[in-house]
């Protein structure tokens, strides 16, 4: 077992006077995934949001291999090689599909998302349309392909397979486990356990804004993470 | 054609797009970064002085365009610090305080100039004739410089790497934020450029104004009404607008006289405000 | 604060006993300037809205009486005249607030842009209509008030303009319509869910503005003898704003404050220092900045003091709600809903029939939210009806909605922050009570009903009437809603997720609340939740949305065991 490359102890934090994500904790290592599971409203984008940067820890601490990083601001936790894809507003729609991938890169070349786009076909069609024209599971799937071609050590996924056909979420499946191997430790926050299953390497289930189980793929059976996911 | 039909429409075509010109620096800093900066009058007086001053030292006239550049430039550098960067979650306290640096830049503008009005020499004399009418050649060159200006800003915006991460900022700062954009610097550069725009239309229309230290009021508002009508962020928001306001107001004023045109627009911009608040061509 | 008050009115009639008269007319003239910036302060410190061209109230005023006094002389119809113009300024005012108000919701930059070119326009009028105005060298030769002609019965014609507009304006601070003013600023959008209609509160506030303009106008005419398009233009107005900021907008003497300090130093300094009033613009940055209290803002623990103990008058029973009070009767029918290019509600039906608890479940972006948006008329419906007792309300604008006996609570809970817990309860307690006029009466504060005497027996912290809002946690902030929302009595009570952020002996104190409040007003409780131990407590019926359609409905039984349900909530494989 490496090191954690990411580190949360305690968080608290949350819109306004309400704590939305109370003492959450956890960690995930190199070349793993931990898979943030639950049902609508735990707190699950709130709790990415606040490993972003985008909200404040009222308490507890972030570490990025050991450093810590509760204090930075979103651009900050970027450049210190942290990915996100959001759940909500995950392109920018106003810009072309070439121009969302090619944004913070030196030049236009494609050349880094060869793998992404001959998998997803779609999104090789649509280079010149705006992003904007492209349906909710196309703009996932955008939003994916320029995280992963940002290739930094930490990524965030929120709900990366939300309106997915079940082919492409297998590609998606794929091209995470492809990511793993080259050392990048993931957090995805998901709602399809299908999906959860096959990437994850740890879970952490929660349920109001708390953490209420975690365990390794072993250990964790179907029937336990179903109970905390089902009305 | 009838010369003088040749005449009102050229005035018309020239109303229209030297209002344009005045609208961009506005239509960068309200139209893209949201932020209502009143004082946009004043970049366009600063401007105008700046033409004024390069004529009193007896510099050509297009020295006055890189000096104005400066200082708007270092105006705008300052004020975005100090002023608009602290407030940007709070627009109607924006709007306040350039309120109070509008009047700061007017006050300072008579202690450096006095109350009176300047005359700044057209640095293009005579006439050209065009289509059956003699034209004023300095209005001419500026019609065109407007257009080009426009042209080049809008391709420039659109195609350059610049422009797509000011878009990108500016339609989703959160994933802006994500992917490392410099958001802060990005929108300080962006103010700055409107200011520079406001103050290089200030130097341009200056030898057809009085240059005085209330110039910058009517500019205001008359920019303000052409996005409200038009509509925020868009080029064709910025040039319906100004068709709008602009072919109203010359007209009016040829037609009647100037409190009419005024009238007019501001029953336009009143009803726009009332019935379409968004405009014609907002962004979405 | 009698005291205070006396103190103050004696002072001000006494002053002109030290004072040369030379002095004694400058500062009566800046008594009227006074009361103009004692309107902005209303508008701005109060209602939360700027006006830029206050002068033109002023200005119309000070035109109008000007032509009367040249009309009519020495007659004493002028005394009845001279108030009709500054109504007549009032009247404008409350027009301009009305027309501009309607259409925009947020008063904000658009409402003072209008005041702005509004007031130029008026300079513009001012100069050229010759014939009337005397254009650009104004009214000339304007007699004094017949019996009011030397230089100390000027000041005191003044001083009594500036003390009944002060004493106008600490009267409507003290009534309701000034606490409702308050919150406009703070949170609009909740005064308006609270059944009032918002924008008729800010014309009022503008109209009121006009009319203290107005007042500061009418005397000036006769005053100064010369009525010039100056006082009608920018440079005035832009001068009363600065004023009302340095002296302090929050306060009712703050702008007073402001005219007599800075209006009188810039005159005695104007010349002598070139720059001024280059210093006084940057100074006005500074205190919007950093010291919005302005000057007084550092009286302010005098003020305190002078204040004295807060007594508790003995309250008075509300009367009851206004309307009907069965429960309702709630009908979707096949509404759909887009915001831009997003369809948020799509073909929805649904059906709600009091009383009883109710509970609407469904993933993010089921449309939950943006359901009860739709009920409150926040959310306007591209097709589809909503039906309230049968009768329609799409396309009624929120207050009215409220009217008809519809409560919301928000998520995070949306209460006034900066008012105290009382006045929080009596905004809700105001709601569907008291009449337009009513909103004129200070008594009205001391309103209480059979519901709020439950309330704070459950909940003491509510008794703490003096309490700044703000100061209140979080779990005591959800429940000062909940308690606001019931008081209203409403007969349809839309609940956002109550219970968030709530420690566990708060949750339980809630749903035992909750429940209790539907046994006794015998309502309709439609409930948003996540947390599926309290759908189980709580409901009676569970309605699932899911993509801005009813996906199921029913008991907690049957909703656990629908297979869409489940798949919707687990997700699978497609």
């Amino acid at each position: 077992m490496s090191l954690p490359r990411l580190v949360f102890d305690g968080v608290t934090g949350g819109y306004g006077s309400a704590p939305v994500v109370r003492a959450v904790s956890g960690q995930v290592a190199p070349g793993e995934v931990l898979c943030v599971l639950g049902r609508n409203g735990t707190g699950k984008t709130t709790l990415m949001r606040l490993l972003m940067g985008y909200l404040r820890c009222q308490q507890g601490s972030v570490r990025l291999d050991g450093i810590a990083i509760e204090t930075l601001t979103t651009p900050a936790r970027h450049a210190l090689g942290i990915s996100y894809c959001p759940q909500e507003r995950p392109v920018f729609d106003d810009l072309s599909v070439r121009d969302n991938l090619t944004l913070m890169r030196p030049n236009r070349d494609l050349a880094p998302f060869a793998d992404c786009l001959a998998r997803f076909p779609i999104l090789a069609r649509r280079l010149d349309q705006h992003a904007g024209t492209l349906s909710g599971g196309e703009k996932k799937l955008l939003s994916l392909t320029r995280g992963l071609a940002e290739a930094l050590p930490m990524m965030l996924l929120d709900e990366p397979s939300e309106g997915l056909q079940w082919e492409n979420i297998l590609h998606m499946a794929a091209l995470i486990a492809e990511r793993k191997a080259a050392g990048t430790a993931l957090i995805v926050v998901e709602q399809n356990l299908a999906f959860a299953e096959r990437i994850a390497d740890h879970y952490l289930v929660m349920d109001q804004g708390r953490v209420v189980l975690t365990g390794s793929r072993a250990d964790t059976d179907r029937a336990q993470l179903l109970a905390h996911l089902h009305v | 054609m009838d010369p003088l039909i040749v005449t009102q429409a050229l005035n018309v075509v020239y109303g229209v797009t030297t209002l344009a010109l005045l609208v961009l620096g506005l239509a960068v800093i309200f139209g893209l970064l949201g932020v209502l900066n009143i004082a946009h009058g004043e970049f366009i007086m600063a401007g105008a002085y700046c033409a004024y001053v390069t004529q009193a030292n007896g510099w050509p006239f297009v020295a006055a365009l890189p000096l104005a550049l400066i200082v708007c430039g270092a105006l705008g550098i300052v004020v975005e610090r100090g002023l608009i960067r602290p407030l940007y979650a709070r627009p109607f306290d924006t709007l306040v305080a350039t309120w109070g640096l509008s009047l700061l830049l007017r006050k300072l503008a008579e202690a450096l100039f006095g109350m009176g009005f300047y005359n700044v020499d057209v640095p293009l004399h005579g006439t050209v004739a065009l289509l059956g009418t003699d034209y004023p050649a300095y209005r001419l060159v500026l019609i065109a410089v407007s257009g080009a200006v426009l042209t080049g800003l809008f391709l420039w915006f659109r195609l350059s790497r610049t422009g797509a991460r000011i878009q990108a900022m500016v339609g989703n700062r959160e994933l802006a934020e994500a992917v490392g954009l410099p958001v802060r610097r990005l929108a300080a550069y962006t103010f700055v450029i409107g200011t520079c725009l406001a103050g290089f239309a200030g130097v341009l229309i200056a030898p057809l104004v009085p240059v005085q230290p209330f110039m910058g009021l009517d500019y205001v508002l008359k920019t303000f009404f052409v996005l409200v009508v038009g509509g925020l962020g868009t080029v064709m928001g910025v040039l319906s607008g100004a068709a709008v306001i602009g072919g109203l107001d010359s007209v009016m004023s040829a037609a009647i006289d100037a409190t009419s045109g005024y009238v007019t627009v501001l029953v336009v911009a009143i009803l726009f405000l009332w019935l379409k608040p968004r405009g014609l061509f907002a962004r979405s | 604060m009698r005291a205070a008050s006396l103190a103050l009115v004696a002072l001000v009639l006494l002053l002109p006993l030290g004072l040369s008269d030379y002095r004694a007319y400058q500062l009566a003239l800046y008594f009227l300037y006074a009361a103009a910036a004692t309107g902005i302060g209303l508008c701005w410190g109060r209602a939360g809205f700027l006006p830029l061209g206050q002068a033109m109230f002023f200005g119309l005023a000070a035109y109008l009486a000007g032509l009367t006094l040249i009309w009519l002389g020495d007659s004493l119809w002028v005394f009845v005249l001279l108030p009709l113009a500054a109504a007549a300024a009032g009247l404008l005012a409350y027009g301009i607030g009305f027309l501009v108000f309607r259409r925009q919701g947020e008063s904000g930059p658009y409402f003072s842009m209008i005041t702005l070119a509004l007031s130029l326009l008026a300079f513009q009028v001012a100069t050229s209509w010759n014939d009337v105005t005397g254009g650009f060298n104004g009214l000339k030769g304007i007699p004094g008030l017949p019996g009011f002609d030397d230089f100390s019965a000027a000041y005191y014609v003044s001083a009594t303009a500036l003390l009944i507009v002060l004493g106008l304006a600490s009267w409507l601070y003290a009534a309701p319509i000034g606490v409702l003013w308050r919150a406009l600023a703070q949170n609009e959008r909740r005064v308006a869910l609270f059944g009032f209609n918002t924008n008729a509160l800010k014309a009022v506030a503008f109209g009121v503005s006009g009319l203290f303009a107005g007042i500061g106008g009418a005397i000036y005419a006769p005053q100064q003898g010369l009525v010039t398009p100056q006082v009608a233009g920018f440079g005035l107005s832009a001068d009363l704003v600065i004023w009302a900021a340095v002296g302090g907008r929050f306060g009712l003497l703050g702008p007073t404050l402001g005219v007599l300090l800075v209006g009188a130093l810039t005159t005695e300094l104007r010349d002598r220092i070139g720059f001024w009033e280059v210093l006084m613009a940057g100074f006005f940055i500074l205190v919007v900045l950093a010291f919005p209290r302005g000057l007084i803002g550092v009286a302010a623990p005098l003020v305190r003091w002078l204040e004295g103990r807060q007594h508790s008058p003995p309250a008075v029973p509300a009367p009851p709600r206004r309307g009907a009070s069965e429960p309702a009767h709630l009908m979707l029918s096949d509404v759909s809903a887009e915001v831009g290019e997003v369809k948020i509600l799509q073909h929805l039906s649904l059906k709600i029939a009091g009383p009883g608890i109710f509970c609407i479940i469904g993933p993010n972006g089921a449309g939950k939210t943006s359901t009860f948006n739709l009920l409150t008329g926040e959310l306007a419906p591209r097709a589809g009806e909503v039906l309230l007792d049968g009768a329609e309300i799409t396309g009624l604008p929120p207050h009215r909605i409220i009217a008809r006996g519809v409560g919301r609570k928000f998520q995070i809970p949306m209460i006034f922050v900066d008012l105290t817990v009382a006045e929080n309860l009596c905004i809700a307690l105001w709601g569907c009570r008291a009449t337009r006029l009513e909103l004129l009466i200070p008594r009205l504060k001391r309103w209480t009903s059979p519901m709020l005497d439950e309330l704070v027996g459950r909940y003491p912290f509510l008794a703490a009437g003096h309490r700044r809002a703000a100061e209140l946690s979080h779990g005591q902030r959800q429940i000062l809603e909940l308690a606001m929302a019931l008081l209203t009595e409403p007969r349809l009570l839309l609940l956002d997720e109550p219970c968030a952020g709530l420690s566990p002996e708060e949750t339980a104190s809630v749903i035992d609340l909750i429940r209790w409040a539907g046994r006794k007003l015998q309502i309709a409780i439609v409930v948003i939740e996540h947390d599926m131990t309290l759908v189980k407590e709580l409901a009676g019926i569970i309605y699932v949305l899911h993509n801005g359609a009813l996906l199921a409905q029913g008991d907690v039984a049957a909703v656990r065991a629908n297979t869409d349900v489940q798949a919707v909530y687990v997700g699978g494989e497609k």
